[in-house]
């Protein structure tokens, strides 16, 4: 009888510390463009914070607990943005969120984040104002602010520029913020420009504003545009013989540029958070495990989302979870600005910025950019 | 009633997209019940949007007023602009108010320093609620009851079905038609104007091509025959993509797919399929 009770006690103990060790899930929300034109930026995405959290779990997860994704596609439309959030938040009460693709979407959706009191985690947001929407508000997305200038700088110092002709899009949020980032970075550094040309999504002759442009007779030409336009317009201008190095936005800083300006690529300086080329061990095993994984070389978006799922556990680490979704999520959103991380991107931490009614608000990264040249098709690390 | 806030605060947005959405799919209803193939509702909703957002964001006007005013501006617009280009008719007049569509939204990008060009503006209050909306669309519906079965409405029909006819009978085609333009554009910028209030962001990007085609699909897939058609338009384009998320990746391609079906089997559109029902309980012939 007492034999039977000890083991009945026993066993009893055993599933109750099992119990105890398998914990609940963490749920983390994803809200990624994975239709429509959004979705090359999307799908990387995706697959890099899905890369991640696999070996996150692999290796017993989070403190024991596992981390559950929940994937929606927001289609990098606004309205979708904001639904998805809220069936994220509400719906399926997820710990925090990764996401949108796209800056308009942020602009649109993070607020929503911020009101419920939910960390919102952008890994491709690079518009300046996104994280001034409120304290719950974090990415890991190096913005043009801060690498515009060190790719400018350094492409000075190797090319001996002294003034330069800009070209940019103009109907676009990404081309003209990236545009409004070289204008400082170009006023800061002193240099000349010798004359600013514009052009629309979806033109396919540039010759006219690239005449305009051989004619003021610059040293270089800053190109803020995405690969879409910005191939054809290098393309066009080294048919008009104009062999002057470009120097590209981050919209610029795609591989496609290979494949869309083929033959006509080099001489293009980009600035970019992550090279394929940086030598980093972090950065190799990040490569390979990619590669194995989904078959296709990973870019830059598929390496700041999974350095930005790492950041996430690493912080989710340090706090003890209650269950009470009110009290961890805030936990989460405390612990987060001091988390540090060393990955794929380089080293990497938080920068508190200040909000638009001058109170401090969310957090930017705070990241060495890596300034590449391009060369018969592959990027030349130059700092 | 904890599960009725949860579902109002995961699904309010999208309930509030349905009425706006049905506002648009109204405001095209009634040239379209007119005959007139006009895609400009796109560009009165920017400048309806544009308008209530900048007076309710660096004016401080109260919500109610820069709802007025965001209906009323696109309303003047599309009388200065009605005139000339209601001449048109048929694929000219598309292609007029098309291209007055890509004006307003270069116009948009390009007055940086008011509207803040391609970076759009943000941080629009969160005004809108669902009594305004729901108000708003009641109204709407309300009108365009009442002049279905009035001389207005009648005088609609009568152009759509013989233009020349109808003009033979003594009555003012062009004016029915400008009025019908006028109050479709201040229907768009209302929606425009509330729309702005609940999704914290305005971009000149939105206002283009595909959303001018979004509000035409709108109104031809709920018939034109009646502003039900309109509002029913409204609801399952806004709702289809919704109801279909569990296809993952299918999703848009089912969508096109259900959009197509219905336009081959009811080409007059989902209201034109309750003319049965209709028939059946009113006894007599339904008037198309």
């Amino acid at each position: 009888m007492n034999l039977k009770l000890n083991i009945l006690s026993a066993i009893l103990g055993i599933s109750f510390l099992y119990g105890n060790a398998v914990a609940a899930d963490i749920k983390i929300g994803i809200a990624a463009a994975l239709t429509g034109n959004a979705a090359q930026y999307g799908l990387p995405i995706r697959q890099g914070l899905e890369l991640a959290a696999a070996e996150i779990n692999v290796r017993g997860g989070v403190n024991g607990n596992r981390l559950e994704l929940i994937i929606e596609d927001e289609q990098g439309k606004k309205e979708e943005g904001i639904n998805v959030f809220k069936k994220l938040i509400f719906q399926n009460k997820v710990m925090m969120l990764f996401g949108p693709t796209l800056s308009n979407s942020a602009q649109a959706s993070d607020p929503v984040a911020q009101t419920a009191k939910v960390v919102v985690f952008g890994t491709s947001n690079t518009a300046d104002g996104i994280t001034s929407i409120g304290d719950y508000v974090f990415r890991n997305s190096v913005t043009e602010r801060d690498i515009l200038p060190i790719t400018l700088k350094i492409a000075a110092q190797n090319t001996g520029l002294k003034k330069v002709a800009v070209i940019y899009g103009n109907d676009d949020i990404f081309t003209k913020s990236g545009y409004d980032n070289f204008k400082k970075a170009l006023r800061d550094l002193k240099i000349p420009v010798a004359t600013t040309e514009t052009f629309a999504k979806g033109d396919v002759s540039f010759k006219p504003q690239l005449t305009n442009i051989r004619a003021s007779n610059p040293d270089a030409v800053v190109l803020s545009a995405l690969v879409a336009e910005g191939a054809p317009i290098m393309v066009q201008a080294r048919q008009l013989g104009i062999t002057l190095p470009f120097i590209g936005g981050n919209g610029m800083n795609s591989p496609r540029v290979f494949e869309l300006a083929k033959g006509n690529s080099d001489n293009l300086w980009v600035g970019s958070p992550w090279s394929v080329e940086s030598p980093a061990p972090e950065n190799k095993r990040f490569i390979a495990a990619y590669l194995k994984a989904h078959g296709t070389m990973p870019d830059q978006f598929a390496a700041q989302a999974y350095d930005a799922m790492y950041i996430a556990a690493q912080a989710l680490k340090t706090i003890k979870l209650t269950g009470k979704l009110e009290t961890d999520r805030k936990a989460l959103r405390d612990a987060l600005p001091a988390t540090q991380w060393n990955g794929a991107t380089g080293p990497f931490k938080f920068r508190r910025i200040v909000g638009r009614n001058g109170k401090p608000a969310g957090y930017d990264a705070v990241q060495t950019a890596i300034v590449m040249v391009t060369q018969a098709n592959r990027y030349v690390i130059k700092n | 009633m904890e599960w009725l806030d949860n579902f109002w605060a995961t699904y309010s947005t999208l309930l509030l997209s349905v009425g706006t959405n049905v506002l648009l799919a109204l405001s095209i209803y009634l040239t379209l019940a007119c005959g007139l193939l006009t895609v400009a509702n796109a560009a009165f909703m920017a400048i309806g949007a544009y308008t209530a957002a900048l007076l309710t964001l660096q004016t401080g006007t109260p919500f109610l007023l820069a709802l007025i005013l965001g209906a009323l501006l696109p309303a003047l617009v599309a009388m200065l602009i009605g005139r000339p280009t209601l001449r048109l008719s048929g694929v000219y007049l598309a292609m007029a108010t098309l291209a007055f569509g890509e004006v307003v939204r270069i116009l948009i990008l390009n007055a940086e320093d008011l509207t803040g060009g391609a970076l759009g503006l943000n941080g629009i209050a969160q005004l809108t609620t669902g009594f305004d909306v729901a108000f708003a669309l009641i109204g709407a519906l309300y009108v365009l009851l009442r002049f279905a079965g009035s001389r207005i409405g009648r005088a609609m029909a009568a152009i759509r079905q013989d233009e020349i006819a109808t003009e033979l009978m003594g009555l003012n085609v062009r004016a029915y038609k400008l009025f019908a333009f006028v109050l479709g554009a201040a229907l768009a910028g209302l929606a425009g104007a509330l729309n702005a209030h609940f999704t914290f962001f305005i971009s000149p990007n939105e206002y283009g091509f595909e959303r001018a085609v979004e509000i035409l699909a709108m109104g031809v897939l709920g018939g034109t025959g009646s502003p039900w058609g309109a509002v029913l338009g409204g609801v399952v384009i806004t709702l289809l993509p919704e109801l279909l998320r569990g296809f993952g990746h299918y999703r848009p391609l089912i969508n096109g797919v259900v959009l197509i079906v219905i336009i081959i089997y009811s080409p007059q559109g989902i209201w034109d399929l309750t003319r049965f029902i209709r028939r059946r309980h009113s006894g007599k012939p339904a008037v198309n």
